[in-house]
């Protein structure tokens, strides 16, 4: 039987290096590695064009290429005959590939250096099978369909999303056996994502922040496409190579400072899906593994259709808490509180809030927290909801898509892992209880 | 002729833990590639050979022998350095005294430098699974050196150190 290239997809991943031969209008052959062959669709690969070198040189003069591949899992060999068509340099497979590219430049600090110029596509001609000792192929895979249908049913009747973030992620991991994510949110007006839930991490991360563009997280949700990387320590490594070659031609001040990502110290596998709600990106959702190679597209088929019904999951909980009945917050007096109090501080410049000498929360979250904070201490309320905050001139949401229950989820959190004195409650759709079981005092700064 | 090609930075690149691999093209200049099996250095006549498994590279064989052309890249998989040499005049023949012990240590050498970069040892053993009968040697003068480290400089020709 002919391969198709869908059949031969494991050696379009990445994994093992392709060889791709072309051959310069004078005759003379030209041999170089390319870290990836990409899968456009059932007729076309893409390669990488980061720099002019010979086979670019070469393809232009003469379009036909012949690329080497080696299954990653079997060892089968492959020549794949091509002929070069065109190099995209905007549009979907673009902006995929880029976005690939970058994600692995942002993590060594290359983002500058490290750019992709276009994708050159070509038009694939025939696959060969060579002949040669292979192993057995891997079991096929089971199951992920089975899990997606899991998630869908709970995203189905999902009515609180304080509670959903932590069972979807649960659910990747007795599922999928993903047993590190995280979910992000976009905050549009500060071109941000903030962690709003995480599993399998010694610290939740809940509250850190990334800036859209930025490692794989940040430029998934930049481009509005999955990042899969698939070889962690491969391409470092080639990052790296690069960096120090920079380095060395003096385009070192070039070079960003390295932003630590919130995760694992050493992933081989990473995989970045947007949350996609009617073309916008409202988050993301990252898992990441430390065994290379455990993300395959078939992984990344399953989470692209998860992330888009927990985007939209995520919109209309965020939506319904919104518009619940804006039932006057009940105004009676809680018991006053014993102890030694509890100092609670607000920088106005950006509304920084920290708890005795521990850093709590910032911006829109730490603007809500000093408004109950001081609703409280002046009136005595302890019941909010969703909806008078968002009146509430004091906080200045951004806009009317900002995501206020996102903002409140961060604020639970944050309390919970600070400790019992000071805590968040939900009492019903839109609405919540603030339970302080010490004296507090608030101090404005600024 | 009369530039030294495999100069003492080439020769000690060469030493390192390299994977080699090999095309040419055929007179419509379509090319031909295929991974090797080993290669050896000889030093004293400047000559180099390249090993391939014949019924891997039916179409790379009948290239080399009608057009003698050759393009070899060696690199270092664990920091991406890579080189490659070319060749006009390459030839095709049976393996000779000294070649099948090179074709084993290769393929040590592979499961060394690949292991530690997450390659199972019984996949690398199966990509450089042979026997001496299945094997043709490609040997060539090179007559051209070019630095293919990946980055700006990639595709320069050689003069003076590797990148």
């Amino acid at each position: 039987m002919t391969p198709s290239l869908e059949s031969i997809r494991a050696c379009l991943e990445g994994v093992v290096p392709s060889l791709v031969a072309t051959c310069a209008a004078d005759g003379v052959p030209n041999l170089t590695y390319v870290s990836q062959v990409h899968y456009v669709d059932r007729r076309h690969v893409a390669l990488s064009f980061q720099f002019f070198n010979k086979t670019r040189e070469n393809i232009l003069a003469n379009p036909r290429a012949t690329v080497f591949l080696i299954d990653p899992h079997t060892a089968a060999r492959y020549v794949l005959q091509v002929r070069y068509l065109r190099t995209e340099t905007s549009g979907g497979l673009f902006e995929r590939m880029k976005a690939h590219l970058a994600g692995i430049a942002s993590h060594t600090g290359m983002a500058s250096v490290f750019k992709l110029q276009g994708a050159d596509v070509y038009e694939a001609l025939g696959i060969e099978h060579l002949p040669g000792p292979e192993l057995a192929p891997p079991p096929e895979r089971s199951g992920l369909l089975g899990a997606v249908r899991h998630v869908s049913t709970l995203l189905a009747s999902a009515s609180d999303l304080h509670t959903i973030l932590d069972d979807v992620l649960a659910v990747l991991e007795s599922d999928l056996g993903i047993a590190h994510a995280m979910v992000m949110l976009i905050d549009r007006s500060h071109e941000r994502l903030f962690t709003v839930a995480s599993r399998g991490y010694p610290a939740s991360g809940v509250g850190s922040e990334i800036a859209l563009g930025h490692g794989v997280i940040g430029v998934a949700a930049r481009e509005g496409t999955a990042i899969r990387i698939t070889h962690g320590t491969s391409e470092y490594a080639y990052s790296r190579t690069m960096r120090e070659r920079a380095e060395r031609h003096g385009l070192a001040e070039l070079l960003e400072t390295e932003i630590p990502l919130p995760g694992l110290p050493a992933p081989g596998s990473q995989l970045a899906v947007p949350l996609r709600v009617s073309g916008c990106t409202v988050g993301v959702l990252f898992v990441e593994s430390p065994q290379e190679a455990r993300f395959s597209w078939e992984d990344e088929d399953a989470l692209v259709a998860i992330a888009a019904q927990l985007g939209t999951t995520i919109v209309v909980l965020q939506q319904a808490a919104d518009a619940s009945d804006d039932a006057p917050a009940r105004a009676e007096h809680a018991p006053t509180p014993r102890g030694t109090p509890l100092v609670v501080r607000h920088y106005a410049a950006d509304h920084s809030v920290f708890i005795g000498d521990e850093y709590l929360i910032k911006g829109v979250a730490g603007a809500i927290f000093r408004k109950l904070v001081r609703d409280f201490l002046v009136e005595g309320r302890t019941d909010f909801t969703n909806r008078e905050l968002r009146l509430d001139p004091s906080i200045r949401l951004p806009d009317i898509t900002d995501n206020l229950e996102a903002r409140l989820i961060l604020l639970v959190r944050r309390l919970q892992e600070r400790g019992p004195d000071i805590h968040i409650e939900k009492t019903g759709r839109g609405r919540f209880h603030l339970a302080v079981r010490r004296p507090l005092t608030l101090t404005e700064v600024g | 002729m009369g530039e030294r090609i495999l100069t003492d930075d080439v020769l000690e690149f060469l030493q390192h833990r390299v994977m080699v691999s090999v095309a040419s093209r055929n007179a419509d200049h379509v090319p031909s590639v295929v991974r090797c099996v080993g290669f050896r250095v000889h030093e004293a006549s400047q000559r180099m050979t390249v090993f391939v498994v014949a019924r891997q590279a039916e179409r790379l064989l009948a290239d080399i022998r009608a057009s003698g052309r050759v393009a070899a890249v060696f690199s270092e998989p664990h920091t991406h350095r890579s080189l490659q040499l070319k060749g006009e005049s390459a030839v095709i023949g049976p393996l000779e005294e000294g070649d099948w012990p090179a074709i084993g240590a290769y393929g040590e050498l592979a499961v060394a430098e690949l292991g530690p970069l997450g390659y199972a040892e019984t996949w690398i053993r199966k990509v450089f699974e042979c026997t001496p009968a299945q094997v043709q040697a490609v040997r060539f003068t090179p007559s051209s050196a070019f630095a293919q480290t990946p980055g700006p400089r990639a595709g320069a020709r050689l003069s003076g150190a590797l990148p």
